[in-house]
């Protein structure tokens, strides 16, 4: 912006066509930019006995149109559930509900479960392996500031750090073990579903981790040590009944109310940077 | 309305063994308020602390008579308050438009049109009308600065706390954003840190001069600057008597501090010039006695 203006000849030029090309172009040029002139549009409209309009609304219209963003589809998916439209752009803005992040998990799953279907016992302790991590790996990726850079300026606003973990968090859920039940269907016997208590489990463990540390590196340290137990156990028993007794499935659940316990205890740390920042 | 103030009372903050500020002590009131001072001297924590990003690890903080350590009024101050980190990230695939808004939401400005016109309001006061639309990876690193000072102007908060807001921003645009925020500051507290001495001298009222996380120098910026009258002179050659010295683009050398000879021709000081002289005459001189305790 400059303190040059439209002075009211070329104004009255513009508005009534009578001006050059190159005239009318660097007048509305000046007009995109300048809202004193645009201002006084209407004033010189009215003075060639053209119809008056509102020329700040419709130009505000016209920016609209240009500049509001449009929904993306998991957040006209999210408005269609029920969330208000303010909260579904927050919950949507995330890394973790890009479309090439989420094909990536897609092809990931996909694998696993075919694995599961075609590859006998080997391909289930695959699925075994992949299925429960894929939540709280993309719950760490919703609100990591590796993949959210913009936590700091999002930090200092009055929203609740607390509500926008947990409304995201919900969201991934909501997408995420669906999508593992769909894949899961073609797993053969009761593994499809052992991996549901683990899964919860472990995004619980994510969440109270990351009031220590940063949310992927806590999912990534998780995910490490269910490998490294899925592994182990398939070297010894080769088979998955272990993951399927009730008390280790009794066990995850236990951990998973431990975790959110003490998530909301410290939820606290949330509200500012940390020094995994 | 009440008048806008933020106190620190025997603030310090450590990280681990590293102590990043220390005794400070400030009153700040509606103005603008300039920090200066060398890498790594507290600047950004200081600025941290003020925004409620980060808790004093001692001492007591007040900002808008709240106290930021109580959630509620922490959240409070929050919505009476503008932060630009000195570095944001932007998320993938946004524009403009988008981001800004974005942080509206944030700022609880849950009313579409009336939040558009805000976002249209803030993008048009750092001269980005008509690239609300423009994905923010294809600006220029000044666009995105200014983007990023954009979602700060939201809602003409009380407090406005900038991190180096003028980097990379061209001097056309730096005037501009200079009006932007004195017009801001007849009613709200800005406080700005920036490397950029000229316009720290532009705009601010008063400096504050960090150095290893203590107060040097707190007080009007023409006390700072009277500072250094008559121990700033140009000469022919680089004079030994004088702490630091440089060709200017005349082809003279310009001397600050040390003792000039009576026959040297001594020219107003500047800012900088005043801030070198505070840091020891030298970018590098670390005075023995600000050593971290």
């Amino acid at each position: 912006m400059t303190g040059w203006h439209l002075d009211d000849d070329m104004l009255r030029r513009y508005v009534e066509r009578a001006d050059s090309l190159a005239e009318g172009a660097s007048a509305e040029q000046h007009l995109l930019s300048c809202e004193p002139c645009r201002a006084r549009v209407g004033a010189a409209a009215g003075g060639t006995g053209l119809s008056v309009i509102d020329f700040a609304a419709v130009w505000d219209r016209t920016r609209d149109a240009v500049e509001v963003p449009r929904p993306s589809v998991f957040e006209r998916l999210l408005r269609g559930a029920g969330l208000p439209a303010q909260e579904a752009r927050l919950v949507a803005v995330a890394s973790a509900f890009r479309g090439v992040w989420l094909a990536g998990v897609a092809a990931v799953l996909a694998f696993a479960a075919l694995a599961a279907a075609f590859g006998h016992a080997r391909g289930v302790w695959v699925f075994l392996s992949v299925a429960p991590v894929v939540p709280c790996l993309v719950v760490a990726s919703s609100y990591d500031p590796w993949m959210d850079p913009a936590l700091e300026p999002e930090l200092v606003t009055p929203y609740p750090v607390l509500r926008l973990i947990l409304l995201r968090t919900i969201a991934v859920l909501a997408l995420a073990l669906p999508a593992v039940l769909l894949f899961g269907l073609v797993v053969p016997g009761e593994t499809a579903f052992a991996w549901l208590l683990p899964a919860v489990g472990f995004v619980a463990v994510v969440l109270a981790a990351s009031t220590w540390f940063s949310p992927l590196r806590s999912a990534i340290a998780v995910s490490s040590v269910w490998l490294a137990a899925i592994w182990l156990l398939a070297a010894r028993s080769g088979a998955p009944e272990a993951v399927l007794q009730a008390r280790t499935q009794a066990g995850f659940l236990a951990l998973a109310a431990a975790s959110f316990a003490i998530f909301l205890v410290r939820r606290r740390r949330l509200h500012q940077l940390r020094p995994w920042r | 309305m009440a008048t806008a103030s933020i106190s620190l009372r025997d603030v310090g903050r450590t990280f681990g063994a590293t102590r990043a500020l220390a005794d400070v002590d400030l009153d700040l009131k509606p103005g603008v308020t300039g920090l200066l001072g060398p890498n790594g001297a507290g600047k950004t924590t200081l600025l941290r602390l003020l925004a409620t990003a980060l808790p004093p690890s001692q001492g007591q903080v007040s900002v808008l008579g709240l106290d930021p350590e109580v959630p509620a009024e922490r959240t409070d101050i929050r919505r009476q308050l503008g932060y630009q980190p000195q570095e944001v990230g932007f998320p993938r695939g946004f524009t403009a438009f988008a981001f800004v808004d974005y942080i509206a939401l944030l700022k609880e400005q849950s009313q579409p049109a009336a939040r558009h016109a805000e976002v249209r309001r803030v993008l048009d006061l750092v001269g980005l009308s008509g690239l609300g639309a423009k994905r923010i990876r294809a600006m220029s690193g000044g666009q995105r600065r200014r983007v990023s000072l954009a979602q700060a102007l939201l809602g003409s908060p009380a407090v406005l706390i900038l991190d180096e807001p003028t980097t990379g921003v061209d001097p056309e645009q730096r005037v501009v954003l200079r009006a932007v925020l004195a017009e801001l500051a007849r009613t709200s507290v800005v406080v700005l840190s920036t490397h950029q001495t000229e316009d720290v001298a532009a705009l601010c009222e008063r400096v504050i001069v960090l150095d290893r996380g203590r107060v040097r120098y707190d007080g009007p910026v023409t006390e700072l600057t009277g500072q250094a009258a008559g121990r700033v002179w140009l000469a022919d050659e680089p004079d030994p008597a004088a702490s630091i010295s440089w060709r200017t683009g005349t082809g003279r050398y310009r001397n600050v501090g040390g003792r000039a000879r009576d026959d040297v021709e001594h020219v107003e000081p500047s800012l900088e010039d005043a801030y070198l002289l505070l840091r020891g005459g030298s970018p590098e001189h670390e005075p023995a006695q600000e050593a971290a305790s």
